[in-house]
Protein backbone atom coordinates (compact mmCIF):
# COMPACT_ATOMS: atom_id res chain seq x y z
CA UNK A 1 0.00 0.00 0.00
CA UNK A 2 1.28 3.19 -1.03
CA UNK A 3 2.02 6.06 1.59
CA UNK A 4 -1.15 8.81 2.21
CA UNK A 5 0.44 12.22 1.88
CA UNK A 6 -1.01 15.20 3.34
CA UNK A 7 -0.44 19.15 3.43
CA UNK A 8 0.84 19.42 7.10
CA UNK A 9 1.58 23.35 6.87
CA UNK A 10 0.55 26.13 4.95
CA UNK A 11 2.23 29.70 4.72
CA UNK A 12 1.46 33.02 2.50
CA UNK A 13 2.63 36.35 2.60
CA UNK A 14 0.32 39.02 1.67
CA UNK A 15 0.22 38.89 -2.33
CA UNK A 16 -0.13 42.80 -3.61
CA UNK A 17 2.67 44.89 -4.70
CA UNK A 18 5.17 44.74 -2.22
CA UNK A 19 8.23 47.28 -2.79
CA UNK A 20 11.61 46.40 -1.42
CA UNK A 21 10.77 42.95 -0.79
CA UNK A 22 13.22 40.27 -3.01
CA UNK A 23 12.55 36.89 -3.81
CA UNK A 24 14.48 35.33 -1.17
CA UNK A 25 12.75 37.48 1.46
CA UNK A 26 9.18 36.59 0.19
CA UNK A 27 10.12 33.29 -0.22
CA UNK A 28 11.46 32.75 3.38
CA UNK A 29 8.75 34.34 5.31
CA UNK A 30 6.21 31.90 3.42
CA UNK A 31 8.09 28.98 4.01
CA UNK A 32 8.92 30.03 7.65
CA UNK A 33 5.15 30.66 8.66
CA UNK A 34 4.50 27.03 6.82
CA UNK A 35 7.18 25.22 9.04
CA UNK A 36 5.66 26.69 12.33
CA UNK A 37 1.80 26.30 11.29
CA UNK A 38 2.77 22.67 10.13
CA UNK A 39 4.90 21.98 13.68
CA UNK A 40 7.24 19.75 11.74
CA UNK A 41 11.09 20.14 12.85
CA UNK A 42 12.93 21.77 9.99
CA UNK A 43 15.50 19.06 10.06
CA UNK A 44 13.16 16.21 9.00
CA UNK A 45 12.43 18.01 5.72
CA UNK A 46 14.47 16.25 3.11
CA UNK A 47 13.79 18.34 -0.05
CA UNK A 48 13.10 22.15 -0.72
CA UNK A 49 11.24 22.80 -4.05
CA UNK A 50 10.71 26.69 -5.33
CA UNK A 51 8.28 26.89 -8.07
CA UNK A 52 8.94 30.10 -10.02
CA UNK A 53 8.69 31.59 -13.32
CA UNK A 54 10.02 34.89 -14.51
CA UNK A 55 12.59 35.21 -11.73
CA UNK A 56 15.73 35.56 -13.81
CA UNK A 57 14.09 37.43 -16.50
CA UNK A 58 12.43 39.96 -13.79
CA UNK A 59 14.92 39.78 -11.37
CA UNK A 60 17.96 38.50 -12.74
CA UNK A 61 18.02 36.03 -9.46
CA UNK A 62 18.36 31.94 -10.24
CA UNK A 63 19.45 29.18 -8.24
CA UNK A 64 16.43 29.74 -5.76
CA UNK A 65 16.56 26.10 -4.20
CA UNK A 66 20.01 26.51 -2.69
CA UNK A 67 19.60 29.86 -1.63
CA UNK A 68 16.53 30.00 -0.10
CA UNK A 69 17.17 26.44 1.71
CA UNK A 70 20.37 28.64 3.14
CA UNK A 71 18.56 31.48 3.78
CA UNK A 72 15.91 29.06 5.94
CA UNK A 73 19.10 26.96 7.58
CA UNK A 74 18.61 24.02 5.72
CA UNK A 75 21.77 21.93 4.64
CA UNK A 76 21.92 18.56 3.14
CA UNK A 77 18.40 18.65 1.36
CA UNK A 78 17.98 18.88 -2.55
CA UNK A 79 16.73 22.11 -3.35
CA UNK A 80 15.89 22.90 -6.93
CA UNK A 81 13.91 25.11 -9.12
CA UNK A 82 10.94 24.13 -10.98
CA UNK A 83 9.67 25.91 -13.76
CA UNK A 84 5.98 25.57 -15.51
CA UNK A 85 5.37 28.64 -15.66
CA UNK A 86 1.94 30.11 -14.11
CA UNK A 87 1.59 26.29 -12.97
CA UNK A 88 4.78 26.44 -11.45
CA UNK A 89 4.86 25.31 -7.76
CA UNK A 90 1.73 23.27 -7.81
CA UNK A 91 3.79 21.20 -10.20
CA UNK A 92 6.68 21.48 -7.82
CA UNK A 93 3.82 20.30 -5.02
CA UNK A 94 2.94 17.59 -7.31
CA UNK A 95 6.40 16.20 -7.20
CA UNK A 96 6.87 16.52 -4.09
CA UNK A 97 3.71 14.91 -3.40
CA UNK A 98 5.27 11.65 -5.58
CA UNK A 99 8.22 11.36 -3.68
CA UNK A 100 6.62 11.21 -0.58
CA UNK A 101 3.92 8.78 -1.27
CA UNK A 102 7.08 6.50 -3.15
CA UNK A 103 8.14 6.76 0.50
CA UNK A 104 11.31 8.47 -0.61
CA UNK A 105 10.74 11.42 1.34
CA UNK A 106 9.03 11.69 4.52
CA UNK A 107 8.56 15.73 4.61
CA UNK A 108 9.38 18.22 1.28
CA UNK A 109 8.85 22.25 1.62
CA UNK A 110 7.54 23.18 -1.48
CA UNK A 111 7.60 26.83 -2.25
CA UNK A 112 6.02 29.16 -4.61
CA UNK A 113 7.52 32.76 -4.99
CA UNK A 114 7.34 35.69 -7.80
CA UNK A 115 8.26 39.57 -8.17
CA UNK A 116 6.13 41.02 -10.98
CA UNK A 117 5.59 44.59 -9.96
CA UNK A 118 7.52 47.60 -10.67
CA UNK A 119 8.02 46.98 -14.24
CA UNK A 120 6.91 48.60 -17.18
CA UNK A 121 4.05 46.85 -18.81
CA UNK A 122 5.80 46.16 -22.36
CA UNK A 123 9.03 44.26 -20.26
CA UNK A 124 5.77 42.44 -18.08
CA UNK A 125 3.84 41.23 -21.09
CA UNK A 126 7.13 40.19 -22.90
CA UNK A 127 8.24 38.27 -19.89
CA UNK A 128 4.99 36.82 -19.58
CA UNK A 129 5.25 35.50 -23.69
CA UNK A 130 8.07 33.58 -22.42
CA UNK A 131 5.55 30.92 -22.33
CA UNK A 132 4.52 31.33 -25.02
CA UNK A 133 6.67 29.47 -28.26
CA UNK A 134 8.22 32.04 -29.12
CA UNK A 135 9.59 29.90 -32.59
CA UNK A 136 5.97 29.58 -34.28
CA UNK A 137 3.22 31.92 -31.97
CA UNK A 138 5.36 34.49 -30.08
CA UNK A 139 6.33 35.75 -33.50
CA UNK A 140 2.68 36.65 -34.76
CA UNK A 141 2.36 38.63 -31.85
CA UNK A 142 0.58 36.55 -29.89
CA UNK A 143 -0.14 37.21 -25.42
CA UNK A 144 -1.83 35.80 -23.17
CA UNK A 145 -4.71 38.71 -22.89
CA UNK A 146 -4.50 37.83 -27.07
CA UNK A 147 -5.31 33.59 -26.77
CA UNK A 148 -8.03 34.65 -24.14
CA UNK A 149 -9.52 37.32 -25.99
CA UNK A 150 -9.52 34.51 -29.00
CA UNK A 151 -10.79 31.72 -26.63
CA UNK A 152 -13.83 34.26 -25.47
CA UNK A 153 -14.20 35.41 -28.58
CA UNK A 154 -15.14 32.03 -30.20
CA UNK A 155 -17.03 30.70 -26.50
CA UNK A 156 -19.55 33.80 -27.15
CA UNK A 157 -19.89 32.95 -30.47
CA UNK A 158 -20.37 29.37 -29.89
CA UNK A 159 -22.08 29.26 -26.85
CA UNK A 160 -23.81 32.41 -26.72
CA UNK A 161 -22.13 33.40 -24.01
CA UNK A 162 -22.40 37.54 -23.15
CA UNK A 163 -20.14 40.25 -22.16
CA UNK A 164 -22.25 40.42 -19.11
CA UNK A 165 -21.99 37.25 -17.96
CA UNK A 166 -18.25 37.04 -18.40
CA UNK A 167 -18.20 40.47 -16.61
CA UNK A 168 -20.33 38.40 -13.53
CA UNK A 169 -16.87 36.66 -12.82
CA UNK A 170 -14.79 39.56 -12.25
CA UNK A 171 -17.37 41.07 -9.94
CA UNK A 172 -17.86 38.10 -7.93
CA UNK A 173 -14.38 37.99 -7.16
CA UNK A 174 -13.97 41.23 -6.56
CA UNK A 175 -16.53 41.06 -3.88
CA UNK A 176 -14.91 37.52 -2.66
CA UNK A 177 -11.48 39.55 -2.26
CA UNK A 178 -12.75 42.35 -0.25
CA UNK A 179 -13.02 39.78 3.09
CA UNK A 180 -9.44 38.12 2.09
CA UNK A 181 -7.03 40.14 3.97
CA UNK A 182 -4.23 38.28 1.83
CA UNK A 183 -5.73 39.49 -1.47
CA UNK A 184 -4.26 42.66 -3.45
CA UNK A 185 -7.87 44.07 -4.66
CA UNK A 186 -9.98 44.63 -1.53
CA UNK A 187 -12.72 46.69 -3.24
CA UNK A 188 -15.49 45.65 -5.13
CA UNK A 189 -15.94 46.92 -8.68
CA UNK A 190 -19.45 46.83 -11.24
CA UNK A 191 -20.53 45.24 -14.03
CA UNK A 192 -20.47 48.79 -15.79
CA UNK A 193 -17.02 49.39 -14.38
CA UNK A 194 -15.78 46.52 -16.10
CA UNK A 195 -17.35 47.13 -19.22
CA UNK A 196 -15.91 50.31 -19.16
CA UNK A 197 -12.03 49.60 -18.20
CA UNK A 198 -9.27 49.89 -21.26
CA UNK A 199 -9.71 47.20 -23.95
CA UNK A 200 -6.45 44.77 -23.75
CA UNK A 201 -6.94 42.29 -26.45
CA UNK A 202 -10.57 42.70 -27.72
CA UNK A 203 -12.78 42.11 -26.29
CA UNK A 204 -10.86 41.35 -23.19
CA UNK A 205 -10.49 44.80 -21.18
CA UNK A 206 -8.68 45.55 -18.29
CA UNK A 207 -10.53 44.18 -15.54
CA UNK A 208 -11.03 41.27 -17.14
CA UNK A 209 -7.36 40.54 -16.31
CA UNK A 210 -5.62 39.70 -13.34
CA UNK A 211 -2.91 42.05 -12.03
CA UNK A 212 0.66 41.66 -11.40
CA UNK A 213 1.79 40.67 -8.29
CA UNK A 214 4.10 40.27 -6.02
CA UNK A 215 4.19 37.04 -3.27
CA UNK A 216 4.78 33.57 -2.10
CA UNK A 217 2.99 31.21 -0.17
CA UNK A 218 4.42 27.75 0.53
CA UNK A 219 3.20 24.24 2.01
CA UNK A 220 4.81 21.42 3.88
CA UNK A 221 4.06 18.22 2.85
CA UNK A 222 4.53 15.20 4.85
CA UNK A 223 2.97 11.27 4.90
CA UNK A 224 0.53 11.13 7.61
CA UNK A 225 2.22 9.32 10.42
CA UNK A 226 4.57 12.21 10.89
CA UNK A 227 1.92 14.81 10.59
CA UNK A 228 0.26 12.28 13.01
CA UNK A 229 3.69 12.61 15.22
CA UNK A 230 3.87 16.25 15.34
CA UNK A 231 0.33 16.33 15.77
CA UNK A 232 0.30 19.11 12.54
CA UNK A 233 -3.28 20.52 11.48
CA UNK A 234 -3.08 18.15 8.38
CA UNK A 235 -5.43 18.14 5.49
CA UNK A 236 -4.97 15.26 3.10
CA UNK A 237 -4.03 14.84 -0.71
CA UNK A 238 -7.20 13.14 -2.50
CA UNK A 239 -5.17 13.62 -5.76
CA UNK A 240 -2.18 15.45 -7.22
CA UNK A 241 -1.83 15.70 -11.18
CA UNK A 242 0.11 17.58 -13.38
CA UNK A 243 -0.45 16.91 -17.63
CA UNK A 244 0.73 18.37 -20.17
CA UNK A 245 -2.56 19.88 -22.48
CA UNK A 246 -1.88 21.76 -25.85
CA UNK A 247 1.22 23.85 -25.86
CA UNK A 248 0.26 26.21 -28.65
CA UNK A 249 -3.09 27.67 -29.73
CA UNK A 250 -2.51 26.24 -33.24
CA UNK A 251 -2.60 22.45 -31.62
CA UNK A 252 -5.98 22.97 -30.07
CA UNK A 253 -8.69 20.71 -32.07
CA UNK A 254 -11.63 23.70 -30.12
CA UNK A 255 -10.08 26.34 -28.02
CA UNK A 256 -12.68 26.87 -25.92
CA UNK A 257 -12.13 23.16 -24.25
CA UNK A 258 -9.07 23.15 -22.20
CA UNK A 259 -7.81 19.36 -23.18
CA UNK A 260 -5.44 19.59 -20.45
CA UNK A 261 -8.28 20.68 -17.80
CA UNK A 262 -10.02 18.41 -18.74
CA UNK A 263 -8.03 14.98 -18.82
CA UNK A 264 -6.16 16.52 -15.37
CA UNK A 265 -9.16 16.73 -13.69
CA UNK A 266 -10.76 13.38 -14.95
CA UNK A 267 -7.77 11.51 -13.45
CA UNK A 268 -7.80 13.56 -10.36
CA UNK A 269 -11.43 12.82 -9.29
CA UNK A 270 -10.71 9.17 -10.44
CA UNK A 271 -7.24 8.69 -8.27
CA UNK A 272 -9.77 10.55 -5.27
CA UNK A 273 -12.65 8.53 -6.45
CA UNK A 274 -15.09 11.31 -5.98
CA UNK A 275 -17.08 13.50 -8.57
CA UNK A 276 -17.44 16.80 -9.43
CA UNK A 277 -20.56 17.32 -7.92
CA UNK A 278 -18.99 15.88 -4.41
CA UNK A 279 -16.63 19.07 -4.24
CA UNK A 280 -17.14 21.91 -2.04
CA UNK A 281 -15.25 24.71 -2.93
CA UNK A 282 -12.82 24.54 -6.04
CA UNK A 283 -9.82 27.66 -6.73
CA UNK A 284 -9.45 27.65 -10.12
CA UNK A 285 -7.05 29.48 -12.55
CA UNK A 286 -8.79 32.53 -13.33
CA UNK A 287 -6.30 34.67 -14.96
CA UNK A 288 -8.70 36.14 -17.06
CA UNK A 289 -12.60 37.00 -16.23
CA UNK A 290 -13.33 34.25 -19.04
CA UNK A 291 -11.14 31.79 -17.98
CA UNK A 292 -13.17 30.94 -14.92
CA UNK A 293 -16.29 30.26 -17.24
CA UNK A 294 -14.13 27.65 -19.57
CA UNK A 295 -12.22 25.83 -16.62
CA UNK A 296 -15.66 25.33 -14.12
CA UNK A 297 -16.86 24.00 -17.70
CA UNK A 298 -13.81 21.89 -18.51
CA UNK A 299 -13.76 20.80 -14.52
CA UNK A 300 -16.84 19.05 -14.71
CA UNK A 301 -18.65 21.56 -12.58
CA UNK A 302 -21.42 22.86 -15.40
CA UNK A 303 -21.63 21.40 -19.52
CA UNK A 304 -19.83 23.40 -21.78
CA UNK A 305 -21.71 26.66 -22.41
CA UNK A 306 -23.48 26.93 -18.93
CA UNK A 307 -20.33 28.59 -17.29
CA UNK A 308 -21.57 31.73 -18.65
CA UNK A 309 -25.33 31.63 -17.13
CA UNK A 310 -24.06 29.78 -13.73
CA UNK A 311 -21.68 32.47 -12.77
CA UNK A 312 -24.48 35.05 -13.56
CA UNK A 313 -26.50 33.27 -11.29
CA UNK A 314 -28.99 30.94 -13.52
CA UNK A 315 -29.71 27.82 -11.36
CA UNK A 316 -27.29 24.99 -10.86
CA UNK A 317 -27.05 21.43 -8.93
CA UNK A 318 -23.78 21.99 -8.26
CA UNK A 319 -22.94 22.92 -5.21
CA UNK A 320 -19.40 24.15 -5.40
CA UNK A 321 -18.06 27.59 -4.14
CA UNK A 322 -15.99 28.83 -6.76
CA UNK A 323 -12.53 31.13 -6.04
CA UNK A 324 -13.72 32.31 -2.71
CA UNK A 325 -10.07 33.62 -1.73
CA UNK A 326 -10.98 36.36 -4.59
CA UNK A 327 -8.94 34.16 -7.23
CA UNK A 328 -6.11 35.49 -9.26
CA UNK A 329 -8.51 38.57 -10.41
CA UNK A 330 -8.45 39.98 -6.95
CA UNK A 331 -6.20 37.97 -4.49
CA UNK A 332 -3.77 38.33 -7.58
CA UNK A 333 -1.10 36.26 -9.49
CA UNK A 334 2.08 35.92 -8.49
CA UNK A 335 2.56 33.53 -11.75
CA UNK A 336 4.97 31.08 -9.84
CA UNK A 337 3.73 31.38 -6.50
CA UNK A 338 -0.07 31.12 -7.11
CA UNK A 339 -0.46 27.51 -7.01
CA UNK A 340 0.71 27.06 -3.36
CA UNK A 341 -1.20 30.40 -2.68
CA UNK A 342 -4.38 28.29 -4.23
CA UNK A 343 -3.38 25.27 -1.93
CA UNK A 344 -3.13 27.66 1.05
CA UNK A 345 -6.75 28.95 0.45
CA UNK A 346 -8.20 25.62 -0.07
CA UNK A 347 -6.23 23.91 3.37
CA UNK A 348 -7.86 27.42 5.26
CA UNK A 349 -11.04 26.26 4.16
CA UNK A 350 -11.14 22.35 5.04
CA UNK A 351 -9.39 23.45 8.47
CA UNK A 352 -12.72 25.84 8.69
CA UNK A 353 -10.42 29.03 9.26
CA UNK A 354 -10.93 31.16 5.59
CA UNK A 355 -12.11 34.32 5.97
CA UNK A 356 -14.89 33.40 3.47
CA UNK A 357 -15.62 30.57 4.61
CA UNK A 358 -17.86 27.91 3.03
CA UNK A 359 -19.55 26.50 5.34
CA UNK A 360 -18.67 22.44 5.83
CA UNK A 361 -16.36 22.60 3.56
CA UNK A 362 -15.05 18.61 3.64
CA UNK A 363 -13.55 18.58 0.04
CA UNK A 364 -11.62 20.99 -1.91
CA UNK A 365 -9.92 21.24 -5.77
CA UNK A 366 -7.31 23.28 -7.15
CA UNK A 367 -6.49 23.96 -10.55
CA UNK A 368 -3.63 25.55 -12.08
CA UNK A 369 -2.56 26.14 -15.70
CA UNK A 370 0.95 27.22 -17.15
CA UNK A 371 1.27 28.56 -20.63
CA UNK A 372 -2.03 28.18 -23.05
CA UNK A 373 -3.34 25.33 -20.73
CA UNK A 374 -0.03 23.67 -21.72
CA UNK A 375 0.73 23.03 -17.87
CA UNK A 376 -2.12 21.95 -15.76
CA UNK A 377 -2.25 20.76 -12.20
CA UNK A 378 -5.35 19.53 -10.26
CA UNK A 379 -5.50 19.10 -6.67
CA UNK A 380 -7.85 16.89 -4.75
CA UNK A 381 -7.54 18.03 -0.76
CA UNK A 382 -9.92 16.28 1.67
CA UNK A 383 -10.53 17.22 5.47
CA UNK A 384 -9.30 14.76 7.74
CA UNK B 1 3.07 31.76 -55.70
CA UNK B 2 1.34 29.86 -53.30
CA UNK B 3 -1.95 31.08 -51.28
CA UNK B 4 -2.58 29.75 -48.45
CA UNK B 5 -6.92 29.29 -47.82
CA UNK B 6 -8.55 29.25 -44.73
CA UNK B 7 -11.84 29.82 -42.34
CA UNK B 8 -11.42 32.25 -39.43
CA UNK B 9 -11.68 30.33 -35.76
CA UNK B 10 -11.50 32.95 -34.25
CA UNK B 11 -9.89 36.73 -33.44
CA UNK B 12 -8.80 39.32 -31.64
CA UNK B 13 -7.58 43.16 -31.80
CA UNK B 14 -4.30 43.18 -29.98
CA UNK B 15 -4.41 46.73 -28.33
CA UNK B 16 -1.34 46.14 -25.64
CA UNK B 17 0.98 44.13 -27.44
CA UNK B 18 4.73 42.37 -26.18
CA UNK B 19 7.77 44.70 -27.23
CA UNK B 20 8.75 43.47 -30.44
CA UNK B 21 4.94 44.29 -31.97
CA UNK B 22 4.69 48.19 -30.00
CA UNK B 23 5.16 49.46 -33.66
CA UNK B 24 1.78 47.79 -35.11
CA UNK B 25 -0.35 48.05 -32.84
CA UNK B 26 -3.72 47.81 -32.68
CA UNK B 27 -3.89 45.16 -35.30
CA UNK B 28 -5.85 41.51 -35.73
CA UNK B 29 -4.79 38.81 -34.57
CA UNK B 30 -6.67 35.66 -36.33
CA UNK B 31 -6.86 31.75 -35.95
CA UNK B 32 -7.61 30.19 -39.18
CA UNK B 33 -8.25 26.38 -40.21
CA UNK B 34 -6.43 25.74 -43.45
CA UNK B 35 -8.16 23.46 -46.14
CA UNK B 36 -5.92 20.48 -44.96
CA UNK B 37 -7.40 20.96 -41.07
CA UNK B 38 -3.95 22.41 -39.99
CA UNK B 39 -4.19 25.36 -37.80
CA UNK B 40 -2.34 28.78 -38.30
CA UNK B 41 -1.98 32.44 -36.48
CA UNK B 42 -1.89 34.90 -38.93
CA UNK B 43 -2.26 38.52 -39.32
CA UNK B 44 -5.37 40.60 -41.53
CA UNK B 45 -5.01 43.70 -44.03
CA UNK B 46 -7.57 45.99 -42.07
CA UNK B 47 -8.19 47.66 -38.70
CA UNK B 48 -11.36 45.35 -37.94
CA UNK B 49 -11.44 41.30 -37.64
CA UNK B 50 -13.66 39.32 -40.44
CA UNK B 51 -16.38 37.16 -38.58
CA UNK B 52 -16.14 33.70 -37.41
CA UNK B 53 -16.60 31.59 -40.25
CA UNK B 54 -15.28 34.23 -43.06
CA UNK B 55 -13.00 32.73 -46.07
CA UNK B 56 -9.64 34.11 -46.03
CA UNK B 57 -6.68 34.03 -47.97
CA UNK B 58 -2.79 34.85 -47.76
CA UNK B 59 -0.02 34.75 -50.01
CA UNK B 60 2.02 31.36 -48.43
CA UNK B 61 5.45 32.51 -49.47
CA UNK B 62 7.61 34.89 -47.95
CA UNK B 63 6.30 35.86 -44.50
CA UNK B 64 6.74 34.38 -41.15
CA UNK B 65 3.26 35.14 -40.09
CA UNK B 66 0.85 35.34 -42.85
CA UNK B 67 -0.85 38.29 -43.88
CA UNK B 68 -4.99 37.49 -44.53
CA UNK B 69 -7.50 39.24 -46.51
CA UNK B 70 -11.46 38.25 -46.74
CA UNK B 71 -11.33 35.74 -50.01
CA UNK B 72 -14.19 37.59 -52.61
CA UNK B 73 -16.14 34.80 -53.71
Amino acid sequence: MSTNVCVAGVGSTKFGVLPGRNLQSLAAEAARAALADSNIPPARIGCVFVGNFVGGIMTGQELLGPIVAADLGLSNVAAIKIEAACASSSAAARIGHDLIRAGAEDAVLVIGVERLTGTPRDALTTAMTAAIDQGTEGVAGLTFPAFWGMVMTRHMHLYGTTREQVAAVTVKNRKFGVGNPLAQFQKPVTPDEVLASPPISDPIRRYDCCPATDGAAALVLTNETLAKLYGSPAVRVAASVLLTGSARITDYDEITTHDGTVSAAIRAYEIAGVGPEDIDVAELHDCFSVAEIVDSEDLGFFAKGEGGPAVAGAPSARKVVINPSGGLLSKGHPTGATGCGQIYEVVMQLRGRHPNQVPNARLGLTHNGGGTAAAVTVHILKAL
Amino acid sequence: MTAMRGTVQSHTVIRVPDKAHAAMAPFVLLLVELANGKRVLGHFHGALPPAIGSRVIADASGQETPVFREETP
